[in-house]
């Protein structure tokens, strides 16, 4: 560890779970951090968790945590030289990028040029191509009126909006006759959403598993690439799981991969944090999609195989600092798996659920990692992102981590709403996940929209909801007098129990 | 308690030889204990409308009383026929289609209009068979929870 600090201080950003993450490692690395927050944060996590907060603007993101202006004054305001944008909001945007450095401020991420560069996805398509990397076969121009550049590539195939990413604009052609009215509505999803309506077609690859590369670079050319994530578990082309190492390649597979990230990589002009994004086919191919020029929600998953801290690598190395041979070679040791708890309810489509979280208790124990912006008695923000909480564990092997996954999942208990906890349960059981034997159109196809309850479970909570009702009703000056407990009391109690 | 009517997905359900044991109480947090073993579970609710939460899964359970049970029958039978019926977002976002004009005759379960939430497109769908007689908002309006959308008669 450097004697001094990279920097003395460091705007974060963002907000909940990854706002969180980033204090952390700024505390850890002897920064003040800063967080920022909108009126509906006021007392959020994340800026308790900060020495200082400043004030961004009203709750609606595009006013508060997507203004380059608001985030930019609170970061002269505070004093901070630096400032990390998590995922999600600016972190992807090449103008906030040139805009801090502007500034005179060190953006913590890669530079706005291959922000930019990047930012285009089918611009990256072509780079990768005549960088060697294969890509999914398709078009590496715009999709215009003449649609006949689908028939040439096979059908079905997925529209895809250029300035795409997380799922929007894209769309699953299965017949000639549909290409129309889905480009047409592909591209009107794509202008509303990234003010571009830029659509190109690429065949579907199926079944196909989703794996990425995460990469890490210095300022001084060096460049670690930190093994790969399996993200297969999708709904809505989002990721609900992912794992390190992934089960569906092998090390001639994985080695391919690893040298076709380099290359994406060498296309533009690059340093800290990034991913590579590739399809695999069943015959272990793979298919550049995209590279994400920013910390990943599932960054982790990679924490956990190697040890190290890559949020803590970002600040140093965006400070100068070069990549150490430990981190160049950083040896993966272990399985992780990660997995994303939303308030979403996967019984009905895993459509968004709301309203105010009353219950709140995570798992702990050896191996496991809890990553959150949430507590009891909070309501959801439903301006934001619904992510509650990435649950990982790390184990020896595969099986291990599964088995302490299922363990940490039994521990965990959030009320209020339903979230997707039910089918993540159900998930760790099923035959095909064990064996690690999936694609990315799994959930479509074994889930649905989940079993019943059995007759086992029906009863259970039938019990449950019975004794409830009758103790509440027979003994209430004890549930009185439990409520209006100190803290105090309660701590007392619980140190006492402790002994 | 033997008279206590317990039902899941309005299906009546039996307790059998579970019981539960308080972990915190404040909070619902406790555990379903039988042969097998523990089970964590968390319990909200008052009443007769509950929550169990159980692997995961949110599960509503009604417990009713005989009194209770009497009561939503005669409230079951006065809103068989009753006046307009108001559909009202349930989910915060933007309207992005509106699919029915006023003067529509629409089955129950039919899509109404799409809201755009979370990345997701959601169709509103008619909570009954009705003639649409007022559409409160346009296509590109955002709403909150609980906005009016449209009237059925």
């Amino acid at each position: 560890m450097a004697a001094a600090p990279p920097f003395a201080r460091v705007l974060v950003a963002n907000r909940g779970e990854i706002a969180i993450r980033v204090i952390r490692a700024c505390r850890e690395l002897g920064i003040a951090p800063i967080a920022v927050h909108s009126d509906a944060d006021v007392d959020a996590l994340h800026v308790r968790a900060a020495d200082h907060s400043e004030r961004i603007g009203p709750p609606p993101a595009g006013e508060s945590y997507l203004s380059i202006e608001a985030i930019l004054d609170a970061a002269r305001r505070s004093g901070a030289e630096a400032i990390h944008p998590g995922y999600g909001f600016l972190s992807e945007n090449a103008a906030f990028a040139a805009a801090v450095e502007a500034a005179g401020l060190v953006f913590i991420g890669p530079p706005a040029s291959a922000l930019e560069a990047l930012g285009n996805k089918l611009a990256a398509r072509r780079s990768a191509a005549s960088a060697g990397v294969p890509i999914v076969p398709g078009t590496t121009v715009a999709l215009e009126e003449d649609t006949s550049a689908v028939a040439e590539i096979g059908l079905p195939v997925m529209l895809k909006a250029a300035a795409g990413g997380g799922g929007r604009g894209m769309r699953r052609v299965d017949r000639l006759e549909d290409v129309a009215e889905a480009m047409t509505a592909a591209g009107r999803e794509a202008a509303a959403a990234f003010g571009d309506g830029t659509i190109y077609v690429e065949r579907l690859v199926s079944p196909a598993r989703h794996v990425e590369v995460q990469l890490l670079g210095d300022r001084h050319g060096g460049l670690a690439v930190l093994g790969e994530r399996d993200c297969s578990v999708q709904r809505r082309h989002q990721k609900l799981v992912e794992e390190s190492p992934s089960p569906a390649i092998d090390d001639g597979a994985r080695q391919a991969l690893f040298e076709s990230a380099r290359r994406v990589a060498g296309t533009v002009d690059f340093h800290n944090a990034a991913t590579v994004e590739f399809l695999v086919d069943e015959e272990r191919n793979h298919y550049f999609l995209e590279m994400n020029t920013r910390l990943q929600v599932e960054h982790g998953v990679t924490e956990l195989v190697t040890g190290l801290d890559l949020v803590a690598w970002q600040i140093r190395v965006a400070a100068g600092e070069r990549l150490p041979p430990e981190v160049l070679e950083a040896p993966r040791k272990g399985h992780a798996i990660e997995v994303r708890i939303y308030a979403e309810d996967p019984y009905d489509g895993f459509r968004p659920t709301s309203g105010r979280v009353t219950a709140w208790r995570m798992p702990e124990g050896p191996g496991v990692r809890v990553d959150s912006g949430m507590e009891a008695d909070t309501d959801l923000r439903t301006e934001y992102d619904p992510l509650l909480a990435k649950l990982m564990v790390h184990a020896d092997d595969r099986a291990a981590a599964v088995a302490r996954l299922r363990r940490a999942l039994d521990e965990t208990l959030i009320g209020g709403l339903q979230t997707d906890a039910g089918f993540l349960r159900w998930l760790v059981d099923e035959p095909s996940f064990v064996d690690g034997d999936y694609d990315t159109g799994f959930i479509d196809r074994v889930w649905g929209s989940g079993p019943a309850p059995s007759a086992e479970e029906r009863a259970m909570v039938a019990a449950a909801a019975v004794a409830a009702r009758t103790s509440l009703e027979t003994a209430p000056a004890r549930s009185a007098a439990r409520a209006t407990e100190s803290a105090w009391g309660r701590l007392a109690r619980r140190e006492g129990l402790r002994r | 308690m033997t008279d206590l009517e317990v039902r899941i997905d309005d299906e009546i359900a039996t307790p059998g030889d579970w019981r539960l044991e308080w972990d915190d109480r404040d909070h619902g947090i406790a555990r379903v204990v039988g042969d097998g073993g523990a089970v964590p579970v968390l319990v909200e609710g008052s009443g007769s409308e509950w929550f169990v939460t159980l692997r995961g899964r949110r599960i509503p359970v009604s417990v009713r009383t005989w009194r209770e049970r009497l009561m939503a029958e005669a409230e079951r039978a006065a809103t068989v026929h009753s006046g307009p019926v108001a559909v009202k977002a349930t989910l915060p976002g933007l309207v992005v289609a509106v699919l029915v004009a006023v003067g529509d005759e629409v089955e129950e379960g039919a899509p109404l209009l799409t809201i755009e939430a979370m990345k997701m497109q959601n169709e509103v769908r008619a909570p009954r068979a009705g003639r649409v007689i007022e559409v409160s908002v346009a296509s590109g309006v955002a709403v909150a929870t609980g906005a009016a959308l449209l009237r059925l008669d």
